[in-house]
């Protein structure tokens, strides 16, 4: 590639260049404008003065205030760390035995695409019946209480399933491990079968093969799972509403709160707040591997 | 690799797996098969019977079940993710193109572009409200909340592209070019034919993502109700099973867009392959 800068404007390289702003352009415009320009809004609104039933541009750090000084919202802070860390723990250990097996021991490409939309296929359903969907399954007399008194293993239903933390948990793990899977089974489906062959060759057992070989190359999956399971979790507030009947409260349950009842500063102070935590968890996760060299 | 135990072992959890996954949906869809207009989304089924799915189309006798307010509701989502799906995939594709020659402050435009996926829909949903209030704009689902999700699937469509030109054998448009064909014309009759799998994966990403939108739509929709909305309204009341056939049909629906994605795509692959064996010959 020559980059040369006394060509003038008409080289092709210079000329190529140029298409490809104009190529940008638009999504660059649009990002800007529907995406920046809303977050920045919501750090300055952040700062705007709140009353009982209005909101006035006036800056004041009181709404911040308020947030840190309030056990309510300090509370659905430690909820949102706590649910989203059981959750990306819980999607991890399901789904990366699930995504082993699909990746690596199924060479067989049309079933390995096969098992891969098989994992798909139930999110074909609207998320919120989805989530709905939980309900019958975990309640008192639902199909896991059934299950579990049929086969004699409790001999009275666990009420603890449903309306918990539990049942959050449990239900935003099946929702979003299909996440985690679907990259490990990517990485793990590209390893070269012989570097494998070669360690087994040198008489080395699976769990080394897996500890010193597998698991080091999967880690660019864990990472892109991890930063789409991270991501939802944290930005959550249906699951949590349906599942837990209003009693399991994240930051975005309290977002969703204060908007319904005209809070703006306050729920923007939540959203920024809401905001720095996603920036660092992904800011964190993409220093451990390059997303772009991944594609 | 040791197939004889790993290997099993691993099979039978991988198909625990899928039943825990298929679990919900398969409760869902015994339940939409309950005794209506009394019979509850819980179990026992009472009797099995169509009643919910006749509920949903209005054919059973009023009873005190207030009928689902979906019909224009999905006529607004389908409407929404058809716009969503032709913007974003067309600022996909050109965004995608513009990156396969260097230009300065590419690394930038990419974490901008991605961040729209990144970003909790719940937040760029308050973040709109809160700019429309501030202009004075109303917010409607055809405007506020449609600009949202093209910054929600752009992303994916741009994603989907990239790896699509990674792929990619520039020699054909440069054959193209040195043949004095214009590049405009090279894009349309070389590189998009090639391209277009690519662009169909980038379509229906962006169209089931949209359609099943509901966290950025939720604060930047204002009065009229897309199909999700109509859905999250039912969170408030007391469920019954019409919600549940109502996921059973839309879910076959789904599928009906699959198989149409898939015949597309079948038949795209089966050019590009004919495309390819023709210039073997030549």
């Amino acid at each position: 590639m020559s980059e040369a800068t006394n060509e003038g404007p008409a080289s092709p390289a210079a000329n190529r260049q140029r298409i490809a702003y104009w190529l940008i352009a638009p999504a660059v415009v649009w990002m800007v404008l529907f995406l920046v320009l809303p977050i920045a809004m919501m750090v300055y609104v952040s700062f705007w003065t709140q009353t009982t039933f209005t909101i006035e541009p006036t800056l004041t750090v009181k709404s911040w205030v308020t947030f840190f000084t309030s056990e309510t919202y300090l509370a659905a802070l430690w909820t949102t760390v706590r649910i989203w860390l059981t959750v990306l723990a819980a999607t991890l250990l399901i789904g990366y035995p699930a995504a082993l097996f699909v990746g690596l021991f199924v060479r067989n490409r049309t079933l390995q695409t096969a098992l891969l939309v098989l994992c798909v296929i139930p999110f074909w359903t609207s998320f919120l019946i989805r989530v709905l969907a939980w309900r019958p399954m975990l309640g008192k007399e639902g199909a896991i209480n059934i299950v579990l008194q049929g086969l004699g293993i409790t001999s009275q239903p666990i009420e603890a399933l449903l309306f918990s933390e539990l049942s959050v948990v449990i239900g935003m793990t099946q929702i979003y491990c299909v996440f985690m899977v679907g990259p490990i089974a990517f990485t793990l489906a590209r390893i070269d079968l012989n570097v494998i062959e070669a360690a087994r060759d040198l008489g080395a057992g699976f769990l080394r093969i897996f500890r010193t070989i597998i698991l080091p190359l999967s880690m660019p999956g864990v990472v892109v799972g991890s930063i789409f399971v991270s991501v939802m979790v944290l930005g959550e507030f249906a699951t949590s509403a349906a599942l837990s009947g209003r009693k399991v409260n994240m930051l975005g349950n309290i977002i969703v709160t204060q908007v319904g009842s005209l809070k703006w500063a306050f729920a923007a102070v939540v959203g920024v707040v809401l905001t720095v935590i996603m920036g660092i968890v992904v800011a964190g996760l993409l220093r451990i591997v390059n997303l772009r060299k991944e594609l | 690799m040791q197939s004889t135990v790993i290997k099993p072992v691993l099979a039978i959890y991988t198909g625990l797996f899928l039943l825990f996954l298929y679990g919900p949906f398969a409760v869902l869809t015994i339940l939409s098969f309950q005794a209506g207009p009394e019979g509850g989304p819980q179990f026992p089924i009472i009797e099995w019977s169509t009643y919910w799915y006749r509920h949903l189309v209005g054919l059973t006798p009023p009873s005190r079940v207030a009928p689902l307010p979906i019909y224009e509701g999905l006529l607004r989502s389908l409407t929404l993710a058809f716009m969503t799906m032709v913007v974003s995939t067309v600022l996909g594709v050109a965004s995608a193109q513009a990156f396969r020659s260097r230009f300065k402050g590419s690394g930038l435009v990419f974490y901008l572009i991605v961040l729209g996926m990144m970003v909790p829909g719940v937040l760029v949903g308050l973040g709109m409200a809160l700019v429309a209030n501030f202009l004075g704009i109303d917010r409607h689902w055809w405007s506020t909340a449609f600009v949202l999700h093209v910054v929600y699937t752009l992303p994916f469509a741009f994603l989907v592209m990239l790896a699509i030109f990674n792929r990619f054998d520039a020699s054909v448009e440069e054959a193209a070019w040195s043949l004095g064909v214009s590049p405009a014309r090279t894009f349309r009759k070389v590189t998009f034919p090639l391209i277009f799998p690519g662009v169909l994966s980038a379509m229906l990403f962006a169209f089931t993502l949209s359609y099943d939108e509901f966290s950025r739509t939720l604060f930047a929709s204002g009065r009229d109700l897309t199909l999700p909305l109509a859905i999250y309204g039912t969170f408030s009341i007391e469920i019954h099973p019409n919600v549940f056939a109502f996921g059973v049909l839309t879910t076959l629906f789904s599928f009906a867009l699959l198989a149409v994605y898939a015949v597309l795509m079948g038949l795209s692959v089966r050019r590009a392959r004919r495309f390819a064996i023709q210039e073997d010959v030549a």
